[in-house]
């Protein structure tokens, strides 16, 4: 188990490497402009630029850049571990900017994922135990609606009715939770349930048809034979085999979550990690754009590590090697 | 001083046009500059103000920073310079008064020497407590010469006997400057290597006022002095008096008060003496000013209505824009400025077909201005551009204020005489008035991506170019990638709607010099869009690839200009303004744009500072029993 | 809704069984389409999509036929206010002006060209690359499965809309675009078709190979083996043919998830420029302007979610009629 553990772990590292490998090949090498010269004001002279690229560390070849900031992020930098360096925009330490909006992403991402497995897994139940009524047909329509529409249009219906015409709720943007705990709630409302639908009507699609899946097999069967009351079966024996997928598809989307919700940040104003990058690669501040997708890899490839040790303990037939 | 911010401008003498436009007529205030009953003014309160992003360019380092926003900070919050501005609306102020000096001097040397005195009394905040000597302005200049620090407009300084901006090394306090005499702590003299006329305006620029050496040498880098500042004037960042000096560089560890991806916090300076001031220049009513980040632009226009904040530095958006105007409760809450600023379109001269100037007069005629303002929200964001300056800039000179060489129809365009001036042109063989040749067939046009203002024009200006058989091919990035693309020469870029221009100070130098001479001409941070002067070296060195042949240059008539001084310097920039507009006719300028600028129920004065074009906190007083 | 699907392929089955019997054999594309028949609501997706392909081939003529309104017309000076603000629907603007003052109407219009055209090519590309590389992936295993299982996975945990931004951003900025290989890849269309096919080909990848990894053990390849065939005549040959099914069910599903990314990435103003109409382009200048202008709002995104959710019938109809087993 620990070698297995640590196995995975080297390869989280691996997964890192390359994609921020990719990322400086994309965002460094590809010719979008000389980011130096927006911090060197009007008419800046060739010194100056020399000077400001000095001071990003561009003046050296981008594998060297590269070679730098591995070393940085591994052995830490100035600001102590990890090094993520300096944002080009405030000389702030990127680490402390990440951390800031990954805090608001976080709370985004927590909050949906309550409400899409609030809504989808119920529902899924629901739809596979009363197959074929008018509550299945319902819930389904619901689902295949929540994966057509995108959280763009749902993000700014949504802002139109309830904020614009019913005034219910608040418009976009993000209150902390310590200076006001109701205007927190009612400010993340909005994109908590715009974010979940999607997922939830996965969700409910994915538990609705697993669990129709277990119920059909010799097992449910047997343990209905042996008289076990219908609810025993379906919850002891039916659920826990069908829910088992779920965990590893929850994993890496929360994963793939945390690492930003680009869109559903940018539609409700909030200040995450997704706004963050699109700012970052908008102004060219490539090390808090590095810094992002390093901190999205990291999420998406540690969840996926989690939910496969999870996997031991809620299917024994599972075994490392 | 940066273009990041949308800031601008309408003319001077139609500003009152403007002021009708924005309130309809009526009176009560909405659009005045400078608004404010005496009875209700009183001291205390805390300006409460927001911004999506504070966007420094230099960190906030006044050596180094660029951006209108920090320079109206600087000048009536944080910064004494030698000479200053009122802080106040319109032409008034655009005039120098003395801060840190005793009077405005006449130079002397034939043009070539300024002898300043300092006022006694003037003491650096907290935790520096000492009187302001010469050496700390001294120590400012070494600064702008030194390599390390960054200082972003340091050119204007290159004037100054043996100072090489940007590139002088070692330690800034012991670069050696000539041109520079401290004959004693009270006197400041300045040699210049030839007359200039608008000198002193460039010593009420912030990077020239006083910075005591015994801190900011150890912040020698870019950028780095900047949560270090210590005050001059009025105001200082919240949490100065903590700043630990005592133990070297080491124990130093940056102001509290500004947090760049949070806030930036003024208290009053406990040294300051209003008696070294005037209430003309410096009011100072309110005891604090606290300007937070919200990346939420509707948000904070929603909490200005509310008077939960009492002010903005934001773009407004055209709904917003409209909201205002169709309420009076609102609308007298709105202010509209010019802000010195002209927006238009760039044409390359050494890319086809804009290499020939037909073709670039045609595009004067043919582009529909009253639809490209229409996509800023109409009259109220500004008046439209007839030529390169804005009248403002040459003290409302009247031949500049009325000035209109291609004037269409209600500025609508007007395309026969865009198809008459194409005629003339090598690329209409035909002579149909619509260009024939290959390269109209895709002609690359850049535009900002990122903001509904210019996506909004974009069709307009290719609906129109086609009028004339050019087909542009739009290329949309994020206004900073624009901006360095636009900036870097050899990308070749024929014609974009990206730019837009900006005084630093307030005399036609910053406009037209620095955008059309052939010095100026940059590989990359290129600001002279439109290669004005390229002579053949600097083509090879830039990497232009184009015809370079027919490449006018306006050197000779702005090179007269910059000795001058008085009515004589004013008359030969309009002169070479319009020598720009009819012969190398390198832009089609369309809007001189204003700044519009909100309050909360709660302020009761209101000022604009006309020199950095943001607020005059200064004069700004609250009553804080309306504050939400 | 899954549900009725499956209540007629049950009673489909059913009845076909007792068809069947003695009757005659039926091939399995025709019990497919006999299953695909029965279900209502998949029928009515492929009818939506078909429509919505006529629409968009014939915008042109509805645009200057009927309605005399070009898509990159403008009309700042009746369909705009004074300050700017776009004017709601009316007789000859049916659905309103957008915020540069052109038809909206013709704009959703062409829209659907766009939308269409981007899915269905991003879509084709993914489905080439994504069935080559798992064909080869399963079919060899070893070192080779290991190593293309594996950039399967990087990809699919990148943070796509992010990468795809920096590849938009950086090859916007000179007349030729990109060149990425022997690709030129100018900005607008060509670059953000490139950058859905380079995202969404490993989902079709791990789907074919799966199955190839099973198919590869059957009986039938180890025939042809002993028979002499080729590695690429098996692959083509024989496994081939049997991932048909499953690629075009998930190539049906993955459509309507590429509609949503072009549209996303024209959301965030990096897609499509402005002169080629498009949903997500439109919904984003109605993000600025919804609360004065609500159709801008609402006829894009209702042509949007109208076009995924029929994508999303189809391929569910797609996959019970070639997959009964799938639980419904």
């Amino acid at each position: 188990m620990t070698r297995y553990v640590i196995r995975r772990l080297l390869y989280v590292i691996l997964v890192i490497l390359v994609i921020t490998f990719i990322s400086y090949v994309v965002f460094f090498l590809m010719p979008s402009g000389n980011p130096a010269v927006q911090f060197a004001g009007k008419s800046p002279t060739k010194a100056l630029i020399h000077q400001i690229e000095k001071q990003f560390g561009l003046n050296h070849p981008w594998y060297v850049q590269y070679g730098i900031f591995v070393k940085h992020l591994f052995l830490g930098d100035q600001y102590g571990w990890p090094g993520f360096g300096e944002s080009y925009n405030t000389r702030e330490p990127v680490k402390n900017e990440l951390f800031s909006r990954a805090w608001v992403t976080f709370q985004l991402a927590v909050g949906a994922a309550v409400v899409w497995l609030a809504m989808g897994i119920p529902i899924g139940i629901v739809s596979a135990l009363r197959r074929r009524t008018l509550i299945d047909r319902a819930s389904m329509g619901f689902a295949l609606f929540g994966v057509s529409a995108p959280v763009f249009v749902l993000g700014l219906l949504s802002l139109w009715i309830f904020w614009q015409h019913l005034r219910i709720l608040p418009g976009t943007g993000y209150t902390s939770f310590s200076s006001n705990p109701a205007e927190w709630f009612l400010q993340f409302l909005q994109p908590w349930v715009v974010l979940s639908l999607l997922f939830a009507a996965f969700y409910a699609r994915m538990v609705r048809g697993n669990l129709l899946e277990t119920m059909s097999e010799d097992y449910i069967r047997t343990a209905r034979a042996k008289g076990l009351p219908e609810r025993r079966v379906v919850f002891k024996h039916g659920l826990r085999a069908s829910l088992t997928p779920v965990v590893t598809m929850f994993g890496m989307d929360f994963g793939l979550l945390l690492g930003g919700a680009i869109i559903t940040e940018t539609v409700f104003n909030l200040p995450g990690l997704g706004t963050y990058v699109v700012q970052a690669v908008n102004d060219q501040n490539l090390p808090a754009v590095v810094g992002v997708v390093v901190l999205a890899a990291f999420f998406v490839a540690f969840f996926n590590l989690v939910v496969d040790i999870l996997y031991a303990y809620l299917d024994p037939r599972v075994r490392y090697s | 001083m940066s273009k990041k911010r949308y800031l601008g401008l309408g003319a001077l003498v139609l500003v009152f046009a403007l002021i009708a436009a924005a309130c309809g007529g009526g009176g009560g205030g909405g659009g005045t500059s400078a608004q404010g009953n005496a009875g209700n003014v009183k001291k205390g309160g805390t300006f409460r103000v927001a911004t999506e992003d504070f966007g420094f360019t230099g960190a906030f380092d006044p050596t180094d920073e660029y951006l209108g926003e920090a320079w109206g900070m600087y000048t009536n919050m944080l910064v004494r310079t030698l000479l200053t501005y009122k802080h106040t609306a319109g032409p008034a102020g655009n005039v120098l008064v003395p801060d840190l000096a005793t009077s405005v001097p006449q130079p002397t040397d034939g043009g070539k020497t300024y002898t300043f005195h300092l006022k006694n009394g003037i003491k650096f905040g907290p935790p520096v407590n000492r009187e302001i000597t010469s050496k700390d302005i001294l120590y400012a200049f070494q600064r702008i010469a030194c390599k390390t620090c960054g200082a972003e407009y340091g050119f204007y300084y290159s004037v100054i006997k043996g100072l090489k901006p940007g590139a002088m090394p070692g330690d800034p306090g012991k670069i050696k400057i000539p041109g520079i005499e401290t004959p004693d702590d009270k006197t400041i003299v300045f040699h210049l290597t030839q007359p200039t006329g608008d000198f002193l305006y460039r010593l009420a620029m912030p990077a020239t006022g006083p910075i005591p050496q015994e801190v900011a040498h150890c912040f020698t880098k870019a950028g780095d002095y900047g949560r270090y500042v210590i005050s001059s004037g009025p105001y200082m960042i919240a949490g100065s008096d903590k700043l630990n000096i005592k133990n070297g560089c080491s124990g130093m560890k940056p102001i509290s008060g500004y947090q760049p991806s949070k806030e930036l916090d003024f208290v009053r300076n406990p040294n300051y003496d209003p008696s070294t001031d005037s209430p003309d220049v410096r009011a100072n009513y309110v005891d604090g000013v606290t300007i937070t980040i919200d990346t939420n632009t509707k948000d904070i226009w929603n909490k200005v209505q509310q008077n939960a904040l009492d002010g903005e530095i934001s773009h407004i958006q055209p709904d917003t824009l409209a909201q205002y105007q169709s309420n009076p409760d609102l609308k007298k809450n709105l202010h509209i400025n010019s802000g010195d600023r002209t927006w238009y379109i760039t044409m390359n001269l050494t890319q086809p077909p804009f290499d020939d100037i037909h073709v670039r007069k045609a595009m004067n005629y043919v582009i529909d201005k009253q639809a490209l303002r229409k996509a800023w929200g109409g009259p109220a964001s500004g008046d439209i551009a007839t030529h390169i300056m804005p009248p403002t800039m040459t003290g409302g000179h009247p031949t500049a204020a009325e000035y209109d060489p291609y004037k269409t129809p209600n500025d609508q365009g007007d395309v026969q005489k865009a198809m008459a001036e194409m005629k003339q042109s090598k690329y209409d063989t035909n002579h149909d008035g619509k260009c024939d040749a290959s390269v109209c067939k895709r002609v690359l046009f850049l535009n900002r991506g990122d903001n509904p203002t210019w996506t909004n024009m974009e069709p307009t200006v290719v609906a129109d170019a086609k009028k004339i058989g050019i087909n542009l091919v739009p290329r949309e990035l994020a206004t900073s990638a624009a901006y360095t693309t636009l900036q870097t020469v050899n990308k070749n870029i024929p014609i974009s709607l990206v730019p837009g221009w900006g005084k630093d100070y307030p005399d036609p130098y910053t406009f037209v010099y620095t955008l059309f001479h052939s010095s100026s001409i940059l590989c990359q941070g290129n600001v002279n869009y439109s290669l004005v002067g390229l002579t053949p070296s600097q083509a090879k060195e830039c990497g232009v690839k184009g015809d370079i042949s027919n490449v006018p240059s306006a050197d000779k008539e702005l090179d007269k200009c910059e000795p001058l001084t008085g009515d004589q310097r004013t008359q030969c920039w309009v002169a070479a303004d319009k020598f720009i507009m009819e012969d190398i006719v390198p832009w089609v300028p369309y809007l001189w744009s204003s700044v519009i600028q909100a309050t909360s129920d709660a302020v009761t004065n209101f000022d604009f500072d006309q020199f950095s074009g943001t607020w005059a906190y200064s004069k700004i007083a609250v009553d804080p029993s309306k504050q939400q | 809704m899954g549900q009725t699907a499956s209540d007629a392929i049950v009673a489909a089955e059913h009845g076909a069984v007792v068809e069947q019997e003695g009757v005659r054999g039926r091939s399995p594309w025709q019990l497919f389409w006999y299953r695909f028949r029965q279900d209502k609501l998949a029928l009515t997706g492929l009818i939506i999509i078909v429509l919505l392909g006529v629409l968009a081939a014939i915008a042109p003529l509805i645009s200057h036929g009927i309605v005399h309104h070009g898509p990159n017309q403008l009309f700042s000076n009746t369909m705009l206010t004074q300050g700017g603000i776009p004017k709601g629907p009316n007789g000859q603007f049916w659905f309103g002006a957008d915020s540069a003052g052109r038809d909206l109407f013709v704009r959703v219009l062409y829209g659907t060209q766009t939308s269409l055209e981007v899915a269905v090519i991003a879509t084709g590309f993914a489905v080439l690359i994504g069935t080559v590389i798992g064909l080869i992936a399963g079919y060899f295993g070893g070192a080779i499965d290991t190593l293309l299982s594996r950039t399967m996975d990087v990809v699919l945990s990148m943070p796509l809309l992010l990468f795809a931004i920096g590849i938009v951003a950086a090859c916007s900025t000179t007349i030729q675009g990109c060149p990425i290989g022997p690709l030129h890849l100018t900005p607008g269309l060509p670059i953000v078709i490139f950058v859905i096919a380079l995202f969404s080909w490993p989902y079709i990848g791990r789907i074919v190979r799966g199955n190839t990894l099973s198919l590869a053990q059957k009986e039938f390849v180890e025939a042809a083996r002993s028979l002499g065939a080729s590695n690429a005549r098996i692959m083509f040959r024989e496994i081939f043919p049997n991932l048909v099914a499953p690629i075009l069910v998930y190539s049906s599903l993955i459509v309507p998830s590429n509609i949503i990314f072009e549209a996303s990435l024209s959301y965030l103003g990096l897609g499509v420029p402005q002169s080629i109409p498009s949903w997500g382009r439109e919904l984003s200048d109605a993000s600025d302007w919804f609360t004065v202008a609500w159709w801008m709002l609402v006829f894009p995104g209702f042509f949007l979610v109208l076009t995924t959710l029929s994508f999303n019938l189809l391929g569910d109809g797609l996959r019970d009629a070639l997959d009964p087993r799938t639980g419904r």
